[in-house]
């Protein structure tokens, strides 16, 4: 009676019972394994175990804190996630986490209704009319993937216009704007012409920014705008600093199928550049820090990722023009190539810095051009753009 | 804390089961009580100390009623008292700020120039307060009618209102369901078995069905709060209904997951809950539909307020009278706002024409048509459940009844993206699973099946728990500081 029961008991519990197996095991993975404080394909710290007080215990943020603990410290997290996306994939979805599946194996992040044009409009509109008229102040807003590369979309998939948008702000701000939206569906169109054997592709197809060559696209069109003889593409040497870049759209989706992407780097040979990271005071003769080529985050191998304020002083140059860029990210790609025209490039990344770039300029009246550049995910998502006046 | 969660599968869970079988069975109650109030806590710290005075109260004036066990009039009395306490919280927590504001609009609508208007407290709600009242209250009505005894020992008392399977969102567990477990159970290897495979399908069906209907439910609004798709795109007919059947699945895989984990969970720990949803999806009619969603709340309402008053008993002019409070608190009950009690009283209007009018003409119809009369009136229902804001809500009516095209890109769009999961949503809904296994598990077939089962359990579980990690994956641009 009783191994007949036993018997009848086994079987039954088979079933379920095995995801307790399974739990256990996972528990004790959790233990064992050593803790990280940073994830680098996320890109941000981890919760560390939060230290309980009866504040934290009553309001109930202890408790959040142990949530995330607990899911952050998660084993083979980045594989679950891997799973998670095999299953939508599976399904046929075109949109994973946010994300858009495109063809040619883009990831386009998509754009939405702007928030927050009128503040922005404000901002940038006192800005300008504070600065001295002798001054050559330019505006760039660059179209990200989902614009330029449209035609890549999945079929039917939500889609507004950038331009429209950005027309809102130049028409809004009255600041003198280079039509970086021509120029980069331009040279998207001519994408095939081009034949210097270097890159073609105007955006990475796993991560949110532009490359070299969209970037290169987006100087030459500065610096018809502005007076400046662009150096020719050709001139330029290009150099593939790593063929295996998974950018920040790569990250929500974590799809290890994904080829990287390509980070080129062009030089000239004849510029004598400094670079002075004001915040960090670091001192460097090159716009580029490869210390990050080896790391998850590559993009930061230009301009050494994020600084409230940069100088970068070109001996060479050839001019005494001074340029204070006002930027994102996008910029710092882009900076090697103006760093030509320019003896100083103050670089403000208004993420970070605290102080308006206005009262800057007035301590600096070497300044003779201001640029302002921006991606139209960045303009309408950056906090820190209340800090520029 | 929610049962679809890292923390409560892996540490909260596990860690209680441990302590609950470990523990001698008179320290078992102890235990539960314990990771009940650490269960509650973790989301309502403060709110804790409502549930020790609602279960405080009620276990008080059960000890008085049973001191004063013939004397009528002071049971009644104790009744009143008992309900006044704890339907006094309930309006309080729940309803005050509501009521405060409906009778504000109304003021403002008959005296607009006076500017007289009134405050409510302004308090948050606390997590699980219409279940834990209810099932207080169930208690004391069994109590008064004597169909139970009286809870001697507090402590099992707080231990039935606390227990956290049900505490936050249900079923409603009545007393006199799980008294003499309260106090003595056995639990069968069968009962832990047949539990974890009850928890997992409700997690299953929570996870990887209702969230993910959920999200085609919020693309469908967020395009009908915007008026489109994107910028030239008005939402189409068929965009808008299926948005209107996916928030019907999400809610019904939502509600019904957690009662299969709250009854799982039960039956590990050796109690037997009644069960809460039959197929409530598959109802040829509103009348059928009210007897499989939500079982243990229709019933609450049938039990202790249609037939106090008198049920059907009392003429059909009174028992339309008592329908119309059964349906309009229905409605009330689910929440704050008036849309739940117009979705109460647009059932309560189906449920007359099908007792006075329809009704044997429905019967006859072909079944395929009964299942899309019941289900256009579940589905219709639930929009106005849905929607609380009027403007959105008339807006997506008229999108449901073609101001726009008939079907366009944002249709395709979205059965792209999400016509897996509907259709896989839409199918489960009606008794498929049950129906199969009992298929497959009869004569000698059964081996296979548990093998194939136990492989499809494992697999879903490793999807489930990539969606529960996922949920927390947020890839940040830059900002480490």
């Amino acid at each position: 009676m009783d191994s007949k029961n036993r018997k009848f008991n086994i079987g039954r519990i088979s079933g379920a019972c095995i995801l307790a197996v399974f739990i256990i095991v996972l528990d004790i993975l959790f233990v064992a394994f050593p803790k990280k404080t940073f994830s680098e394909n996320e890109n941000r710290y981890l919760q560390a175990f939060p230290v309980p007080s009866a504040e934290s215990i009553v309001s109930g943020k202890w408790m959040d804190d142990i949530n995330s603990y607990l899911c952050d410290h998660f084993p083979f997290r980045d594989s679950f996630m891997t799973i998670r996306t095999g299953v939508e994939k599976a399904e046929g979805r075109s949109e994973i986490n946010g994300i858009y599946i495109c063809s040619d194996g883009y990831f386009i992040e998509p754009y939405d209704e702007p928030k927050n044009t009128e503040k922005t409009i404000r901002i940038f509109k006192s800005f300008y009319e504070s600065l001295p008229e002798n001054i050559n102040t330019e505006l760039m807003l660059v179209p990200t993937a989902i614009w330029t590369l449209k035609d890549k979309l999945p079929a039917a998939a939500p889609y507004r216009d950038q331009q429209s948008d950005a027309m809102d702000i130049i028409n809004g701000t009255g600041i003198p704007a280079v039509d970086c939206f021509a120029a980069l569906s331009e040279a998207y169109e001519n994408a095939d012409a081009a034949s210097s054997g270097a890159q073609t592709e105007l955006y990475y197809k796993t991560d949110h920014h532009w490359t070299t060559y969209g970037a290169y696209i987006g100087y030459k069109a500065y610096c018809e705008k502005s007076g400046i003889d662009a150096v020719p593409l050709e001139k330029w040497n290009s150099t593939a600093v790593s063929t295996d870049f998974h950018g920040t759209i790569y990250s929500k989706l974590n799809d290890y199928t994904v080829p990287g992407d390509t980070i080129e780097a062009y030089s000239l040979g004849s510029d004598d550049i400094s670079v002075v990271y004001e915040d960090t005071h670091e001192e460097s003769d090159s716009l580029y820090n490869p210390e990050y080529l080896g790391q998850k985050d590559k993009y930061s191998y230009f301009l050494d990722n994020l600084h409230s304020l940069i100088t970068v002083t070109n001996e060479n140059a050839g001019t005494d023009r001074s340029l204070v860029l006002i930027k994102d990210s996008y910029a710092n790609c882009m900076v090697p190539f103006l760093s030509h025209h320019f003896k100083h490039i103050y670089v403000f990344d208004t993420r970070s810095y605290k102080l308006g770039p206005s009262a800057f300029i007035a301590e600096h009246p070497e300044v003779t051009d201001v640029l302002i550049l921006y991606n139209m995910n960045m303009i309408d998502t950056d906090l820190g753009i209340g800090g520029i006046y | 804390m929610v049962f679809s969660g890292i923390p409560f599968l892996f540490f909260f869970l596990p860690l209680c089961l441990a302590a609950y079988f470990a523990a001698p069975f008179r320290f078992k109650n102890g235990v539960l009580l314990l990771f009940s109030l650490i269960f509650y806590a973790w989301g309502e710290p403060v709110y804790i100390l409502l549930m020790l005075f609602v279960s405080f109260s009620d276990y008080i004036i059960g000890r008085l009623m049973d001191a004063f066990g013939s004397e009528t009039s002071k049971r009644r009395a104790f009744l009143i008292l008992s309900i006044l306490i704890d339907l006094s919280v309930l309006c309080f927590f729940k309803y005050a700020d509501f009521a405060a504001d409906s009778l504000n609009s109304l003021l403002k609508l008959l005296l607009p120039a006076s500017g007289i208007s009134v405050r409510g407290p302004g308090v948050a709600l606390p997590i699980g307060i219409s279940f834990f009242t209810f099932q207080s209250m169930s208690y004391i009505f069994d109590l008064y009618k004597k169909d139970v005894e009286a809870e001697k020992n507090y402590l099992d008392y707080i231990t039935y209102i606390s227990m956290f399977p049900q505490l936050i969102a249900g079923p409603i567990v009545r007393y006199i369901t799980v008294h003499n477990e309260l106090h003595e159970r056995n639990i069968s290897s069968e009962d832990i078995s047949e539990g974890a495979e009850r928890l997992a399908l409700g997690l299953f069906k929570k996870v990887l069905i209702a969230n993910r209907a959920g999200l085609l439910f919020d693309t469908v609004q967020a395009y009908a709060a915007a008026g489109t798709l994107a910028p030239g795109v008005p939402l189409s007919a068929a965009s808008a209904w299926l948005g209107a059947i996916s928030f019907t699945l999400q809610l019904y895989f939502d509600f019904s997951a957690y009662s299969d984990m709250a009854i799982g969970i039960g039956r590990i720990l050796g109690f037997h809950f009644n069960e809460n949803f039959n197929y409530p999806l598959s109802a040829v009619s509103i009348t059928d539909f009210w007897r499989r969603w939500h079982i243990s709340l229709s019933s609450w309402f049938r039990d202790y307020v249609y037939i106090p008053l008198g049920g059907n008993r009392k003429g059909a002019v009174k028992q339309l009278r008592n329908m119309f409070i059964v349906w309009f608190l229905t409605g009330l009950w689910h929440g704050a706002s008036w849309n739940f009690v117009f979705w109460g009283l647009w059932h309560f209007s189906f449920l007359v024409i099908e007792k006075y009018f329809l009704g044997r003409f429905i019967e006859k119809l072909p079944g395929i048509l009964q299942h899309a009369y019941a289900l256009f009136v579940i589905v219709t229902g639930f929009v106005i459940f849905a929607i609380t804001d009027m403007g959105e809500l008339s807006y997506f009516f008229a999108a449901m009844f073609m101001n726009g095209a008939l079907i366009g890109s944002d249709f395709m769009w979205l059965f792209r993206n999400f016509g897996v999961v509907f259709m896989l949503a839409f199918v489960l809904a009606f008794p498929v699973y049950p129906l199969l296994k009992a298929a497959f598990s009869a004569g000698n077939g059964s081996r296979a099946f548990r093998a194939f089962e136990t492989i499809i359990f494992i697999v879903l579980f490793i999807f489930t728990v990539s969606y529960l990690v996922a949920d927390t994956y947020n890839p940040f641009l830059y900002f480490r500081f």
